[in-house]
């Protein structure tokens, strides 16, 4: 085996096609190869987006029914409401939507879609997923402790997350600062990885300008992380002292200033959003092209915008902050930046609609998935002026306004895109065919519910109803809408009913689907161009490339795809 | 579209419900027509047999019009939307006219205390008024209040005045209203504090010059009046 | 799909599902205890600040409430909840049990949570304080023997709690806060006003700590 040789694209490959048995645990428990560590963060975070799922459902259903028993969970109290809306939050940015937008995607797709064997660390690549696996053990064994899990807020403003006094969970707090922080390490390893990989293992003849976008979406991502998640790694490390060594940096009463916290955590959190939108707006590419048969719209201008937007991702963070004791005045110029970062995006998604145009466009799951991204994420993109614009944001702040406008964007992004980028390559992965009646119905029976979820809560946020609150009902002003919150509750049991159709689809297609070819999507891009699922080594002799990844359709050829190892 | 729900009893409350409501016709303009357009896209270009895709790079200017034509109506609409938002920050956060009244609301986990100067006009006096979990206002009548909080973050929010600012311990942020209409509301604590943050709700209570004045008179009595004011209990 | 994976699907859904009928009819059996059971349901919260079993913690400024009169803790609660006891913008533990108390929503979760508390033993708290004479502390304690008995088991008709079993901490900021109006200012709680009367007798820190020294060795 060839793990501990970084291979660049010079490297030798004698060994690569050779298929030489292995143990069990060094196939799927210490592999190095990218492909299985993509299936570790994939199912990793998979079970994670259940137990994330397991709680919206718990307090949904305490917020539609408030004081009776939760069946499978039993009375929620004060104290388990806010630990549930903290580690949901939590759980599916830090645990869902990163190992698998990020991690799994990028595992298994950089060295495809580029042509080369492996990520060029592969031991750190293990590394990554091993420290990850530890803090999402660390974070689940914070509920179990006494006192319970954190209930601070996924934002953990101190003092309360400072100070066991006012938090009430003395280890539950900090093991939760813990995990987050490991899991930042696991992300930054990989991030490592992920650009190193991209910038030297590419295969003979590709120019960066023949990268596919996902890949520099990913790779835009991973910069963005690395250069965003330092000064909360600090923080978090200072945090942690706060709590366990009794120092003051957020602590008002000797010293310290818990604002500090605010901003350390929105210079990191804002851009993290980016963070995950910027693989799923990748993969929507790769789908849409493939399916509508057309070159992408301005492949460089997608490119320049994303690198625009990320820069500008760092300019903006305080927009959380307008009403928090900063000084007034700053909130003009984020208000203005926030205004900006509007319009890379409002064109990233004329880009795709201008895509479509003149398309041959077929209506397959992954393509349903990848066209619901755009119109869903145009809802929570366009919400957003709301809260960017300050003046209005001093009614809409800390509302169900704000919680139902981030779930339309990260809805779409960890759950749509997911689903959108498992469906798109289920073929490569496992060597099967999805089921696409299954597929279909899940897809409706995901998509429906959701709107019916969020959109109410658009309203109640509208009608002044103010996050992480356990019961409603005891407001004379918003009782009234009790209904409204059951009709959520009723949408949200639907979709989740409705993954079952996912989880079912999932094993029959591995079982006895239909069994798919290397391209059965008539695609350009490497990584259909070696056997599915591929072997180790990934092909037998690497390819090399001639051209860009989305030559479809290109006139005065037989076939409507062109791909990219294909010399003419 | 807020005022629908709730209504604005504040000077400055029409700013914000504009500015929410030109955001909503803009924007939903936009949003609609580009849904629209990416939905009858979606119709018209169904593949058909014998109808291949045309092949187009958007990389031509004539081509790339289609894109930067509605991204500079993009920024053209964010300016009305700037112009707008930042003149309804600046009357609620920058501006501070002259107050009338003034009041010190504080926040500690879980419950709001509301101190009024009392007859004389000063604070940290004995006839200081203390309320618990209430606030008795008088209408048209402009009120600087003083916020602080004693323990972890709060936010002061009172929906009918579109009114919200955290409290931070250690600092004291001062602001102002002036209500326009009376009645009684609920306050808010609006960030996330605690265990009890659910419970840490307060009631508003707007009244009239004369209704006030009688409260006013009820208050000389009060249980908390002969409390000297800084006093502290170590727990 | 082939048979025998649908068959196994089959019965491991069958037996989920028989598992929860069998388990919701377990629940409803045991009814006799229905209102016990659900105070311990609602003690969950209680357990955030006052302990696994109600042994209290002094950092969370939670005293011990294990076995404690359930006649007591029923009135408490009943007065955080009417906002009687505890609505002090100085009394931070009292302002603390105010929402919790708000959570219980009616007569029954409190007297359930009430009867549950009642029912709990553990062992009796460790002194804090230091410098207590409790020779001294007895002859000053013969005026709140007359209302909370002479080894401080607490009297109903008097409605004053039982002392022995608190915790010395507790004893000494809660007449603290007698004595700084804090608690016993409120014309709608007389009980604490009469109590307000009394701890103003105990005119020195020292005396304080006396009496509370003689409080914990009551048996």
């Amino acid at each position: 085996m060839a793990e501990s040789i970084p291979h660049g694209v010079d490297a030798a490959h004698d060994d690569h096609g050779d298929h030489h048995q292995q143990s069990f645990w060094q196939k799927y428990i210490f592999s190095t190869d990218h492909k299985m560590i993509a299936m570790q963060y994939m199912f990793t975070g998979m079970a994670m987006g259940l137990v994330g799922a397991f709680m919206a459902y718990t307090f949904r259903m305490q917020l539609a029914f408030p004081g009776d028993l939760v069946p499978g969970f039993g009375l929620v109290t004060p104290a388990n409401y806010n630990a549930l809306v903290t580690n949901h939050g939590t759980i599916m940015i830090f645990w869902v939507a990163m190992p698998v937008l990020l991690a799994a995607f990028a595992n298994f797709l950089i060295p495809l879609m580029i042509g080369c064997d492996d990520m060029v660390f592969p031991k750190i690549n293990r590394l990554s997923y091993q420290i990850f696996l530890l803090s999402t053990i660390v974070l689940i064994a914070s509920f179990f402790v006494e006192g319970g899990g954190f209930g601070g807020g996924w934002t953990a403003y101190p003092p309360l997350s400072g100070k066991p006094i006012y938090n009430l969970t003395p280890l539950g707090c900090t093991l939760w600062v813990i995990a987050v922080g490991l899991e930042f390490i696991a992300f930054l390893l990989g991030g490592i990885n992920f650009i190193t990989t991209t910038m030297n293992a590419r295969a003979p003849g590709m120019k960066l300008y023949d990268i596919p976008i996902v890949i520099w979406m990913i790779v835009i991502a991973s910069i963005l992380f690395m250069l965003s998640v330092g000064p909360l790694i600090a923080g978090a490390i200072m945090l942690v002292f706060d709590q366990t060594l009794g120092t003051a940096f957020f602590d008002p009463d000797k010293g310290g200033d818990p604002v500090l916290w605010q901003h350390l955590f929105w210079f990191f959190g804002h851009p993290e959003v980016y963070v995950v939108l910027m693989p799923a707006i990748g993969i929507t590419a790769e789908i849409i092209t493939v399916f509508a048969r057309k070159k992408l719209f301005a492949y460089k201008t997608v490119l320049h915008t994303a690198f625009g937007t990320g820069v500008l991702s760092f300019t903006v963070w305080a927009h959380h902050q307008f009403i928090s004791g900063i000084d007034p005045r700053m909130a003009n110029v984020f208000t203005v930046t926030t205004l900006l970062i509007s319009i890379p995006i409002a064109e990233m998604m004329f880009v795709y609609i201008a895509t479509l145009y003149g398309g041959a466009i077929t209506l397959t799951t992954p393509m349903l998935w990848a066209l619901a991204f755009i119109a869903e994420f145009l809802i929570g993109g366009v919400t957003g002026i709301f809260l960017g614009a300050s003046g209005a944001d001093i009614y809409f702040h800390d509302t169900y306004f704000v919680l139902a406008h981030f779930h339309y964007t990260f809805y779409p992004i960890a759950i749509i895109g997911t689903f959108a980028g498992f469906t798109f390559w289920f073929p490569k992965m496992f060597g099967k065919m999805m089921n696409e009646t299954l597929g279909k119905i899940h897809f409706w029976g995901t998509i429906i519910p959701f709107n019916l979820i969020f959109i109410p809560l658009f309203v109640l946020g509208a009608a002044g109803q103010h996050r992480r609150i356990y019961d409603y009902t005891g407001f004379p002003e918003l009782a009234k809408y009790q209904d409204v919150r059951v009709f959520a509750t009723m949408a949200l049991l639907v979709m989740l009913a409705f993954q079952l159709v996912f989880f079912y689809n999932c094993l029959i297609s591995w079982r006895s689907g239909k069994k798919a070819g290397n391209n059965p999507w008539n695609s350009n891009t490497l990584e259909w161009t070696t056997s599915s699922p591929p072997g180790h080594g990934n092909w037998k002799e690497l390819p090399t490339v001639y051209r860009g990844p989305y030559e479809y359709s290109t006139p005065g050829r037989e076939e409507d795809f062109w791909p990219q190892n294909v010399p003419n | 579209m807020v005022s629908y729900f709730i209504p604005a009893l504040s000077t400055y409350a029409g700013d914000i419900d504009f500015i929410i409501d030109l955001i909503f016709w803009l924007v939903g303009f936009w949003f609609l027509l580009s849904e629209g357009v990416f939905f009858w896209l979606i119709v018209r270009y169904r593949k058909k047999e014998g109808v291949p895709a045309e092949y187009i790079t958007g990389e031509t200017p004539e081509q790339k019009r289609w894109i930067t034509i509605p991204h500079f109506l993009v920024l053209f609409c964010d300016i009305f939307i700037l112009y707008y938002a930042i003149a309804a920050w600046y009357e609620v956060k920058q501006n501070l006219p002259e107050p009338q009244a003034t009041v010190r609301v504080i926040g500690q986990q879980w419950a709001w205390t509301f101190v009024h100067e009392g007859p004389d006009g000063k604070f940290d006096t004995a006839d200081d008024i203390t309320e618990m979990n209430e606030l008795h206002i008088e209408v048209d009548k402009l009120y600087h209040y003083k916020l602080s909080a004693t323990d972890v973050l709060h936010s002061f929010s009172v929906p009918v005045f579109r009114l919200k600012q955290d409290a931070i311990p250690g600092r004291v942020i001062t602001g102002w209203w002036e209500a326009t209409g009376t009645g009684e509301f609920s306050i808010q604590c609006a960030e996330l504090c605690g265990i009890g943050h659910a419970l840490m709700g307060a009631r508003i209570f707007i009244e009239t010059p004369e209704r006030h004045a009688a409260w006013l008179a009820e208050q000389s009595s009060v249980e908390y009046a002969a409390l000297t004011p800084s006093q502290s209990v170590k727990e | 799909m082939n048979k025998k994976f649908a068959a196994t699907l089959a019965t491991v859904a069958w037996s989920v599902l028989t598992l929860a009928v069998a388990g919701v009819a377990l629940a409803d059996a045991d009814s006799n205890s229905e209102a016990n059971a659900r105070g311990e349901v609602l003690f969950e919260l209680c357990r955030q600040c006052h302990g696994q079993e109600g042994e209290g913690k002094q950092p969370f400024l939670a005293p011990a409430i294990a076995g404690l009169d359930q006649w007591y803790i029923e009135s408490q609660l009943s007065k955080f909840k009417a906002g009687t006891r505890g609505l002090h913008p100085q009394d931070l533990g009292g302002l603390r049990m105010y929402p919790m108390s708000q959570w219980l929503a009616n007569e029954a979760d409190i007297s359930a949570v009430a009867g549950f508390v009642a029912g709990l033993t553990t062992a009796p708290p460790v002194p804090t304080i230091e410098g207590g004479d409790a020779h001294k502390g007895e002859a000053a304690y013969a005026l709140c023997a007359a209302c909370h008995g002479k080894a401080g088991e607490g009297n109903k008709v008097m409605n004053s709690p039982p002392l022995r079993g608190m915790s010395d901490w507790y004893l000494m900021t809660t007449l603290q806060k007698f004595k700084d109006g804090v608690r016993g200012s409120n014309a709608e709680n007389p009980t604490e006003m009469m109590m307000r009367g009394m701890a103003m007798s105990l005119t020195d820190e020292q005396a304080m700590k006396d009496v509370i020294a003689h409080i914990m060795t009551l048996k």
